[in-house]
This record gives structure tokens, sequence and C-alpha cells, in this order.
């Protein structure tokens, strides 16, 4: 029940929020702010609340099903679709990250959202409904459903209050993702079919049974939908347009969580569903990993504007979750759950900055600024550490994330751990290059000279990210304690996947593997 | 056959299949009388509203009041739990158009009348056609549907657009009907039956395989194709859509549609098993055709007029599904069903909106529907979850139509079509999103052009929240749609 609560309460503030009058701006950001408030503490109490089950694979603490509707025939029974949600470690993170996030994002949007504030209160938290329910949902058809409908928001918030390209890049990236959710369309009805259940405990226990190549195909379809969220490399392109044209608090949701959305779906399906097919594909999607990471800093490299510089170390920075991912080792697991926590923090608060700075300045061009550490002082201090944190510095929460994941990945596969080893160095590069460009040396513009320095919401609103990388890096375990049971179950199945793929010709069902469980 | 046969075929089970055609046919009686009589509106909008809500409550009895009465007429028309749900349909569509033109119609307000005795004598021809087992009973429907409805397009007679759409799709229209007519002599000619059930029996299905009666098959599926709009027969569409009133546009996309793919669902026996694939390829071209034809569109009625193509297409992939699988299997019916009903309440209030939206001033275009979310945000509102339900959203009775039908197309085996299909509704996304772009994304370029909007009518009030709760149900809690199909 507290799950149902917890996604359904943001619905009801959206509801509130619509009853509002149109003028009554005020209180339209009030409600906003409180149920997204009272959404984190929720969040957080189910995050102290969780216990760790034990590795008898016991049912979550927290679960809620009811019957939803029935879908037509598999040899004339239907298929029981239930509106199921619940929570283990791995949705625990991803949900305490979200609940954790919003109330920051609503608070930044006093710099930015002048216009239409009702539309924009209604959809961040219809957005915020949605993204908790993908993370949630453990009935495919339920999945879709969420993952679906949290495409509808981000469309609109760029769409309205995005920048000058705002129509060109929110049509690119709601068809883009739309193509793949799709084609996975196709792959769940297809799974529907052949298993005749779309409960996810039922399916991760069954499709082993189902032969490899019919895994493929579903790991495909899955996998694209997913790819192109997070965004994996070929299907990159509609992230800095995005980016670039959304609104900062769009950009903070959409690196902080939708991305996010991505790399579960790869871990949560791909992975811990289709594990057969997850270690035939591994050595692919590591390898799309690693390019993406490579590409992705070289690409941040060369951008001279300082959002689209952000949204390209996205591409990077995701890059290193899909490589630990598909590592499938434990290291890398854990390494890769963790950096998707990692890089919402680091990247959402680097998108906060730049929006604060554009707020100012109204420019993001590299070239613009210069010196303005010497007017902004604490902006800079702010900046400096999310710099770090987000290129690793030990102590700060990139180190230990990006060190399993190294760890985890050359276990699998040393080439290309090493091949994102060299991105560590470019992300050093490219991001204290910016930071030199930007804040230090003279300030000779007069525009630069006039900034104001953070204010008291600004900083009160970046505090409890800054806390949460440094708690972090110095006390992961504090964090991963809660889903490395979940994490190793998932590595033991891929485990058992391994050893039957390694004995049996391909191609052939696998139930001998799974049976010897 | 004597009389007095005739009138043995009378008996009560006859009477309470027929009752709901009869229950219509009343009401358009009556209509017809009363426009005679000084009697007002009030009078009329009584009739016509009550004969529709007896026929649906005659269609209900027959849906969940146990037994239905099956084969009636000598096995000549049929009244099945499908059939009412059908009939539900029909009626949903008919009512909802009828709604939409009750204050639509202005220098031919006089003629309303004759309007809506036309109008109820469709869905009098659309529950026809979908109780047919008999390819003449089939073809009496059909032109109960037509010929109402080439009045209807023309029915503003002294606006050219109206009256050619009307007379454009008379034209064509009477090609599809000798088409209909010379088909079934061939069949009769190779099989000496009419009969939707003596067809299916071996003897004479084998006698359909012969050169003849296959020329025949295709000469009726062209005629239904041309009615529900299917490739290549679809090129009237546009312009008769557009040019109709927007009313009759609506009750066109809907009913029609919804009555041709009921036949097509029930006359599965004249197409064999190995013509799936072809009818899935007509399919995802009339997908093709519709979603790319709709992209060039700026006239937002004519872009849901090529997405009614699109929408054809998708369905008939759903028949290609079901001609390729097992006949007995409900589940394609089941698929058409759900996504017709879904269709009926999302194209008609679509429809609905932009005859609301044209009493503003002039055709609704993209460039008129700019800022439209400031002018009249209920109407933007609406318009969007109507567009995302077209476009097959979650949360919108649209998804649930396409994961039904895309799903007997996956389960009969016709995945690689199913993939090409979703892929194109992604195209189809693109047209819909620019209706929500330029309603809330864009402001008007010249403000002076944009009139103070209108106050909506009642009828039209509540039927578009009708429609709009409708998409709404079916998407968010789809089981009871489920259950009644």
């Amino acid at each position: 029940m507290e799950l149902v609560l917890l996604t359904f309460l943001p619905l009801l503030g959206a509801l509130a929020v619509l009853c509002t009058p149109r003028a009554a701006e005020g209180l339209q950001r009030g409600i906003a702010l409180a149920t997204t408030l009272a959404v984190a503490v929720l969040g957080v109490k189910l995050f102290l609340g969780y216990d760790v089950p034990g590795g008898d694979g016991a049912a979550t603490p927290y679960s809620f099903s009811l019957p939803w509707f029935q879908l037509p025939w598999r040899d004339g029974t239907p298929t029981q679709v239930h509106f199921s949600l619940a929570m283990d470690g791995i949705s625990l993170l991803m949900v305490t990250l979200t609940a954790v996030l919003m109330p920051i994002v609503i608070l930044s949007t006093w710099g930015h959202v002048e216009k239409r504030v009702k539309e924009f209160m209604v959809w961040m938290l219809v957005m915020q409904t949605g993204m908790l329910g993908t993370f949630l949902a453990v009935d495919l058809v339920l999945f879709y459903f969420f993952w679906e409908v949290s495409l509808i928001p981000l469309y609109f918030l760029v769409g309205i209050w995005g920048g000058e390209q705002r129509l060109y890049a929110t049509v690119k990236f709601f068809l883009y993702t739309l193509a793949g959710s799709l084609l996975m369309m196709v792959a769940i009805i297809a799974i529907l079919f052949d298993r005749g259940t779309s409960d996810l405990g039922e399916l991760i226990a069954q499709l082993g049974q189902t032969p490899l190549e019919q895994q493929l195909w579903y790991f495909a379809a899955f996998a694209l939908a997913f790819g192109i969220k997070v965004p994996l490399l070929p299907f990159h392109t509609w992230l800095p347009d995005a980016h670039t044209q959304a609104p900062t608090s769009g950009s903070v949701v959409l690196a902080g969580v939708l991305l996010k959305m991505g790399t579960y779906g790869l871990l949560r399906f791909c992975i811990q569903m289709l594990p057969d097919a997850a270690v035939a594909a591994a050595p692919w999607m590591m390898a799309l990993g690693a390019i993406g990471i490579l590409y992705g800093a070289l690409l941040a490299w060369a951008q001279t504007d300082l959002k689209r510089l952000i949204a390209c170390s996205s591409v990077s920075h995701l890059g290193y979750v899909v490589l630990g991912l598909f590592a499938l080792t434990p290291a890398g697991l854990s390494g890769g759950m963790l950096q998707m926590v990692n890089h919402g923090i680091s990247t959402g608060l680097l998108f906060l900055l730049v929006g604060m700075l554009y707020e100012r300045r109204h420019s993001r061009a590299l070239d613009a600024f210069g010196g303005v550490a010497t007017v902004m002082p604490l902006f800079a201090l702010f900046w400096v550490f999310t710099v770090l944190s987000s290129a690793g510095l030990p102590g700060l929460n990139g180190f230990v994330g990006e060190y399993l994941i190294l760890l985890g990945s050359f276990q699998s596969s040393p080439l290309w751990s090493v091949i994102g080893l060299t991105g560590v160095i470019f992300g050093a590069v490219y991001l204290l290059m910016a930071t030199r460009k930007m804040l230090f040396g003279a300030c000779t513009n007069p525009e630069n000279q006039r900034l104001t320095d953070l204010n008291a919401r600004e900083i009160v609103l970046m505090l409890p990210l800054v806390v949460l990388a440094v708690w972090l890096g110095v006390r992961p375990n504090d964090f991963m304690g809660k889903v490395e049971p979940d994490l190793a179950e998932v590595g033991r199945r891929v485990a058992v996947a391994r050893q039957s793929t390694a004995a049996l010709e391909p191609v052939t069902p696998l139930t001998e593997g799974v049976a010897a469980r | 056959m004597n009389a007095q046969n005739l009138l043995q075929m009378f008996d009560a089970n006859a009477l309470r299949a027929l009752a709901p055609l009869i229950a219509l046919a009343l009401g358009l009686v009556l209509v017809l009388f009363a426009g005679v009589f000084p009697l007002g509106r009030a009078v009329r909008a009584t009739l016509v509203v009550a004969s529709l809500a007896a026929s649906a409550v005659l269609h209900g009895n027959l849906l969940l009041g146990g037994e239905t009465p099956g084969k009636v007429l000598a096995g000549t028309f049929e009244s099945s739990s499908t059939t009412a749900m059908w009939g539900l349909v029909f009626v949903a569509s008919t009512l909802f158009a009828w709604l939409y033109s009750v204050r639509y119609y202005e220098e031919d307000a006089p003629f309303k009348n004759e309007h809506d005795v036309l109008m109820l004598a469709t869905a009098i021809g659309m529950m026809l056609m979908a109780g047919a087992r008999d390819l003449i009973v089939f073809f009496i429907g059909l032109e109960l549907l037509s010929i109402p409805l080439y009045a209807l397009a023309a029915f503003r007679r002294d606006r050219a657009r109206s009256v050619e759409a009307g007379l454009k799709y008379f034209l064509l229209g009477a090609f599809a009907a000798g088409f209909f007519l010379y088909g079934s002599a061939l069949v009769y000619a190779t099989t000496g039956s009419l009969s939707l059930d003596t067809l299916a029996d071996p003897a004479a299905r084998a006698a359909l395989g012969q050169p003849m009666a296959l020329v025949g098959v295709a000469l009726i599926a062209a005629s239904v194709f041309f009615k529900v709009s299917v490739f290549p027969f679809h090129l009237w569409v546009p312009d008769v859509y557009e040019g109709a009133p927007t009313p009759v546009t609506a009750l066109m996309a809907t009913g029609t549609k919804a009555a041709g793919f009921a036949f097509l669902m029930s006359a599965l026996v004249l197409l064999p098993a190995s013509t799936a694939t072809t009818v899935a390829l007509i399919a995802v071209i009339t997908m093709a055709a519709g979603n790319f034809g709709a992209l060039a569109q700026t006239d937002v009625k004519r872009m849901l007029a090529y997405s009614g193509i699109a929408h054809a297409g998708t369905l008939l992939l759903g028949v290609a599904g079901a001609i390729h699988g097992d006949p007995s299997n409900g589940a394609p019916v089941q698929a058409s069903l759900v996504y017709m009903a879904a269709y009926v309440a999302t194209a008609a209030g679509a429809f609905g909106l932009l005859a609301l939206l044209e009493r503003d001033g002039g055709p609704t275009t993209l460039e008129s529907l700019k800022g439209l979310a400031q002018r009249r945000p209920w109407v933007a509102s609406a318009l969007t979850l109507f567009m995302l339900s077209l476009g097959g959203i979650p949360a919108t009775g649209g998804f649930l139509g396409k994961y039904l039908v895309f799903s007997v197309a996956v389960r009969s085996e016709l995945t690689g079509f199913a993939i090409v299909g979703v892929l194109l509704s992604v195209v189809a996304l693109g047209y819909y999103l620019r209706v929500i772009i330029a309603m809330y994304m864009q402001s008007p370029e010249h403000d002076a052009n944009v009139s103070a909007p209108r106050p909506a009518s009642a009828a039209t009030t509540l039927a578009s929240i009708v429609c709009a709760a409708l998409v709404l149900a079916t998407g968010v809690l789809p089981g009871w749609l489920l259950e009644l199909t």
C-alpha cells in the first residue's frame, strides 16, 4: 500500500494543482513542492525501513498487487494482468533517487519557470508518477504502461518551456523513444503469448526455458528500447538536443531519472529476465558501452555550449553504467548500479549549476565566461566540487562507481575496460578545461562582472545532493548494502546462464541449466 | 417461398433479434412525421435520442441477457453477443455524430429533420451489415448505409466542397456497389449459394477456390475495402471527409468503418487462409499510405481522414491475423471490436471538436489551432487526449486496441508485418504531435484574425465529455470492455 501511495501521491498533487485558479502561481508552486516533499519523506522512510531480504529469495518487504484486466487467450485461458508494484533493492535505490531529486527540481523552477506555471507543475508531478511507476512495476504490461506514459510530460516540458529549437528537440526525443518502445511492445506481446503470464517474477523464473534464439529476439527488442533511452551510442543523438533545449528542471529530471529508466530496464529485463541472452550479447553491449564512454567524452570535449557539454558527458557516464552492468561480474553490477545513482546526483548538480548561471547571464557559451570565480565564489565552490565528483575524485561518489565498473569489466573483458579507462582521463580533461575557461583567469567581460552569487534558495536546494555525493563517496555500503543481495541473485543467475551456455550448443533449450538450480 | 412461410419466419426469436433495428426504424418514421408538423426541435431531438437509446437498451439486453436469438429469418441474419456489441458501437457512433450536429448547421438548419432521418437510416444499415449472414442482406444494409450518407455528405448544398464530396462519394460508391453485386453473382454462379454459412461447407469452400469465384471474392473484398478505406481504394477519403459536414465525417469515419469491419470479421469464410499474407501486405501498405499522406497535411480534418486510412490498415492487419488463424477463435473479433469501440469514441470526439472549432471561423488548419490551449483550454486538452489515443499511447483506449490487434498479428505469425506496423505508428505520432504542438507550443501569428470563441452547445459538451471519459476508461481500466466483447 505504501508503494501505491508513493506512486500516486504526485498524481493527486497534479490534480490539486489542476483545480487551482490559473493566476494563483504561488499556490501551484506550493502544492507541487509540498507534494514532492511528502513523496521524498515517504521515499526516505521506505529506504530506511527497507530490510534486506534473506538470500532465500523471500518476498520483498513492500509489494502490492491487484488484478487489473485479462488479456485474451493463450490456449483458451486469458492472461491475467496485474496492477502489481513491488520493491527490491534495485528499485529501492532508483525510487529514492527520484523521490529525493524531485523537490530539488521543483525548487529550482523558482528561477526559470515564469509562464504557465500551473501546467508546468502538473506535468512535473505526472512525470514523477510515471517514473516511480516504471521503477516499481513488476508486471510487464504495467511497466510498459508507465514507461510510455512518462514520455508525454517531458514532451510538454521541453516543448513549452524549452529553448529556441524546442519543437525540433521534443519531437525528436518523443519519436526516437517511441520507436524503441513500440518494438518492445511487440516483444512483450510475444512473451505474453509464449508464457501466458505478465508477472515479472514468474517470467524471471520461466524465460530461461525458452530457446536462446527466441530469448535473443526478446533481448534485442528490449535492449533497443532501453538503449535509445540510456542512450547507447548509435541512438544518442536525441539527447544533446533534448538536454540543450529543455528547461533546467527538465534537464535535471531527464539526466537524473529518465535516463536511468533505460539502464534500470537493461538491468531488470535484459539481464535479470533474460540472463542467457545477456551472456550471449554481453560482449556487444560492453563494446557499445566502452565506445560510448570514449565517444561521449570526445564529443563533450568539442562542445562550446556548457549544457551540451554536460549532455555529452552524460552519454559518456552512462556508457560506464552499461559497461559495468554487462561485465556481468559482481563488481561490475554493483558499480553500474552505483554509477546510476552517482550520475543522477552529479549530473543533476551540473545541470542545476548551469541553469543558475544561465538565469543570470542568459548565455551558456563557454567563450562568454572567464573569471567567474572572482565574482561568484560560492558558485565556483559548488561547481568545482561537482566536477570533481563527476570526474571520479576519490572520496566522492564518482570514484567508487567508476572503480568498481573498471574492476568488474576488466575481469570479463580487459580490452573494453582499458578503453573505458581512457574515458576517465578524457572525462577529467573536458570537465577541468571547461572549469578553467569558465571560472578562472581574469574576469574581463563587463557582463560577467555584474553577476551575483548564489542565493540562499539555490544553496539549500543543492545541499542535499552535495551531502549525498560525499556520503556515497565515503560510505557507499550504506546504500549498496541494500541492493547487494539482489545484485548477487542476478549475478548467480548470470553465472548459471554462463555455465549452461558454455556447456551446451547455442540455440538449444537451456532447460537443463535452469533445472539444475 | 409464399407469404405464409414468410410470416412464419417472423417468430418471437426473429423479433427479438430485429428489435434494435425496428426501434430505430420506428424512430426514423416518427422523426419524419414530426417534420410535417410544427413541433419544434425539442420533440425531434427527444425522438432521435429515444430511438437510439431504445436500440442501445435492446442491444444491451441481447449482450447481457443470456441466450441470444442466433440465426433468424431462414439463416440470413444473425443476432449474437458479438453483433449486439457491434450494435452498441454503431449506436454510439450515430449518437456522437448526431450530438455534434445539433448546432452545427447554419443556413441548412431548416432541413435538420431530414438530416436526422438519414442518420438514423445509416445506423440501421450498419446493423444489417454486421448481422448479415447472406450477401444480399449485407448488400441491403450496405445501401441503407450508403445512400443516406451520399445525401448527408452533400448536405450543405450551397457549399461547393460539400456537394463535391457528396457527388464524389456517390459516384465511387455506386461503382463499389456494382462491384459487390457482380462479385456476389460470380460467387453464386460457382457455388450456388449466397449464404455465408453454406459457403463455409467444405464443398462450397472447394468451389470457392475456382478462378471465377476468386474473382467474385476479390470484387466483394474491393467493395468492402472501398467502404472502410483500404489501399488502393482509399483515394476518395481525404476529399470526401474534408468536404462533408464534419459531424457526417465523424459518422463516416467511425460507423461506416466499424460496419465494414464487422462484416469482414463475419465473412472470413470467403477468404482462404492462403490470402492472409496478401491481406497483411495490403494492411501495411494502407498504414503507410495513410500515415505518410497525413504527414503532408496542414488541414486537420484532412489529416484525420488520412489517419482514418491508417487505422483501417491497422485493423486490416487484425483481419489478416484472423484469416491466418483458427476461424473459431474469438480473439480477432474481440480485438477488432475493442479497437473500433475505442476508435469510435476517439475519432468521433476529435471530429466533433473540429466541428466546434470550425464555427469559430473557417477550416481547422494547424495554423488556426495555434494558441488554442490559451483560448479554449478544455477543448485543447480533450483534443490532446484524442490525438494521443489515435496515436495509441497507453492510458488511452487507442493503446488497448492497438495492443490487441498487434497481438492477433503476432499470434498469427505475422510478426514481421506487426513490426512494420508499429514502426509506421511512430510516423503517425509525427503528425498527431503536430496538432498538440500547434495548440500548446505555438502562439498565433496574427492575433487579430483569431475571433473570440463561441461557447460550445450543451450537446457538444456532453458528447465530448462522454468521448473523453470512454477513451480514458478503456485506457486505464480496460477490464469492462474486454469482458463485454
